[in-house]
């Protein structure tokens, strides 16, 4: 099977609006980090108790939808479905760009931008989770490039070696993300399932990520796809999601189980606004109504409805990410069990949170560049098949 | 040689050397000495001892002092503040009835400071001596070790300080994260902590510090003449702040 790609042409007028729109977002949010650094990291409202904010919950998502390429590679590189292979250019090139926008994320929110850039490298501590995560990240840019140079001119040996490479590299790079938290001392972070689950939450998004960006590209640009591949697909996003909220039932379940964590679950499941991002936004939206459209067989089976499930699913993971950010930070580490801190010069007991207008548009502007990147990318790499078709 | 085959053979002998160089800095570093740093008090173990007994719920003398002697950031807005220690009333109920206690709360000076485990840049470390201590010049400002440590006694520099108090120490700069260090800088040239002195001075006398490896000293005698309380003991970071009348 040959497989012809093409770049896009990139003069029409829907192409130009978009590269305006993503280099205005780029600007709203270098003008937003400029502040940030002039003024510090106060400005975004994170203060003492919520030491962590939107850029984190971010940067771990941007990470999860880099795990498209995760899925694609090892669909044809690991398990041999050789119809996907087509995909692989644009979903490695997507999984570079959102590991880049995870790393951006991170850097800007760093008190000390200037520093992250050489301290970390020279200093490097093997112990710390934050330590380890960036060479993974970096590591998995550069498998990246690599693996695109070999797509780019065919080499056939290293694509395979590469693919497989990429695909054991991002399952490290999504258990170290979720290792973040999950190895951390928090009543709600610490969890050894948290890596796995992260895994799992990743695929999904990543998946869902690469349905609306071929349906959407290939309509868009004229391009045939067959409907067989997107319902694949589908059908293994439905999985992730399963297995997701297998995850999430055991994980709340244990927490509301264990007495010691008992009312951290509480606080977790209907203790503020974040438990209606938990039950609404991930679990309803999220989760169950995607899957019940990708499950069922009409739904299933229209091009329109798994993109709209797919849709759903990126919402939710973002609500995913922040819940597993926030409420963990803002319930408090419980310094004296079984007694109360009635009065204290320093806000004790569980802290609130707000994500704030210049947080909102440092992500925007992370997106922004990325997508700016994307769509460069679209017209001067061969990143698309004309086509896709199903083995038959 | 042709360019490519140059530019071949350069460029691995570069990425080779590079690698290798690293790789021996980070053997001889980080695997094989616990600590690269000099010490200058490698036999003493400092450690705290705190008689809330002693401790009377209006004095703030020891906060106060140890915001003079660090220049620590103060703006009015506790979202902000940042406290080295701090105080608080604790509620014990027990059947019907209440028992309150005012206690001092600071970095616990761990033993396996989980704070030191997770910064990636190695800026907070535990010296010899065991204290934990931040080199503000390589804090990138993560805030990772805020997140980490059990005991809520770490605290971001948010804002820059107006204030220089101390002109003997560092203005707080912001963007780094910091804590309690013990005086540090005190107890090298054999001086007691800020809130000690303070504490001493306002007749109250509730706080020691000491040297735990000296079974005569005034720290190691408390601790083994009474019954003692550390925070959150089972979480095994092995805190070296004890507690009398806990």
């Amino acid at each position: 099977m040959d497989i012809k790609f093409e770049s896009i042409e990139g003069k029409s007028f829907e192409y130009r609006v978009m590269m305006i729109v993503f280099a205005g977002f780029t600007v709203a949010g270098l003008l937003a980090t400029w502040w940030v650094i002039q003024k510090g990291i106060w400005v975004t409202g994170m203060y003492s108790r919520a030491p962590w904010g939107l850029q984190i919950v971010m940067a771990v998502y941007y990470i999860g939808l880099s795990a498209g390429s995760l899925v694609i590679s090892g669909l044809y590189g690991v398990f041999g479905k050789a119809e996907y292979k087509p995909f692989a250019r644009i979903a490695v090139y997507i999984a570079m760009l959102f590991l880049i926008a995870g790393l951006l994320s991170i850097i800007t929110d760093q008190g000390r931008m200037a520093r992250i850039f050489i301290q970390p490298f020279v200093h490097f501590n093997l112990q710390s989770m934050f330590s380890i995560n960036p060479i993974l990240y970096i590591g998995h840019i550069f498998i990246c490039l690599v693996y695109l140079w070999a797509l780019f001119y065919e080499k056939k040996t290293l694509t395979k070696v590469v693919a497989t490479l990429a695909f054991g590299w991002a399952f490290c790079v999504h258990t170290g993300t979720g290792a973040i938290f999950g190895f951390g001392a928090r009543m709600l972070y610490e969890s050894p399932l948290l890596p796995a689950s992260f895994v799992a939450a990743a695929m999904a998004s990543g998946t869902a990520l690469m349905i609306i960006m071929i349906v959407m590209l290939f309509k868009l640009t004229n391009r045939i796809v067959d409907d067989e591949l997107i319902i694949w697909l589908g059908r293994f996003l439905a999985i992730c999601i399963l297995v997701v909220l297998y995850f999430l039932l055991v994980e709340n379940a244990y927490r509301a189980y264990v007495i010691e964590l008992r009312h951290a679950a509480i606080f977790y499941l209907f203790g503020g606004y974040h438990s209606i991002l938990f039950w609404v936004g991930l679990i309803i939206v999220g989760l169950v109504i995607p899957m019940a459209m990708l499950f069922n067989k009409r739904t299933g089976k229209t091009i329109r409805w798994i993109v709209l499930a797919s849709s759903l699913v990126i919402f939710g993971v973002l609500c995913e990410r922040y819940v597993i950010v926030l409420p963990g930070l803002m319930h408090p580490p419980e310094l004296f069990p079984g007694m109360k801190i009635t009065q204290s010069v320093f806000q004790e007991g569980i802290a609130t949170y707000n994500i704030s207008f210049l947080e909102v548009l440092q992500a925007v502007g992370v997106f922004g560049m990325i997508g700016f990147m994307f769509g460069w990318g679209l017209k001067f790499l061969k990143l698309l098949p004309t086509e896709a078709r199903a083995l038959r | 040689m042709k360019r490519r085959d140059f530019i071949k053979f350069f460029g691995g002998a570069l990425l080779s050397g590079t690698t290798s160089a690293y790789a021996f800095r980070f053997l001889t570093t980080s695997i094989l000495s616990n600590s690269s740093r000099d010490n200058p008090l490698p036999a003493r173990k400092w450690g705290m001892v705190i008689d809330l007994n002693k401790c009377q719920s209006d004095c703030t003398e020891c906060l106060t002092a140890c915001r003079f002697e660090n220049n620590v950031g103060f703006h009015d807005d506790n979202r902000w503040d940042v406290h080295w220690i701090r105080k608080v009333k604790l509620e014990n109920q027990i059947g019907a009835t209440v028992k309150e206690k005012d206690i001092v709360l600071l970095c616990n000076q761990c033993e396996h400071p989980p704070c030191a485990q997770v910064c990636p840049v190695q800026a907070t470390y535990k010296r010899e001596d065991g204290i934990v201590i931040v080199d503000h010049h390589r804090c990138v400002g993560c805030r990772y070790c805020m997140i980490a440590c059990p005991y809520n006694a770490r605290f971001f520099n948010f804002k820059d300080t107006h204030e220089w108090v101390n002109k003997d120490r560092p203005k707080r700069s912001h963007g780094v994260a910091e804590s309690c260090n013990l005086c540090a800088h005190r107890l090298d040239v054999g001086k007691q902590p800020a809130c000690v002195e303070a504490c001493q001075n306002s007749g109250a006398g509730a706080i020691y510090v000491g040297n735990l490896n000296d079974q005569y000293s005034q720290v190691s005698r408390l601790i083994q003449g009474n019954s003692v309380k550390r925070i959150r003991e089972d979480l095994g970071t092995d805190p070296k702040v004890y507690y009398l009348g806990l």
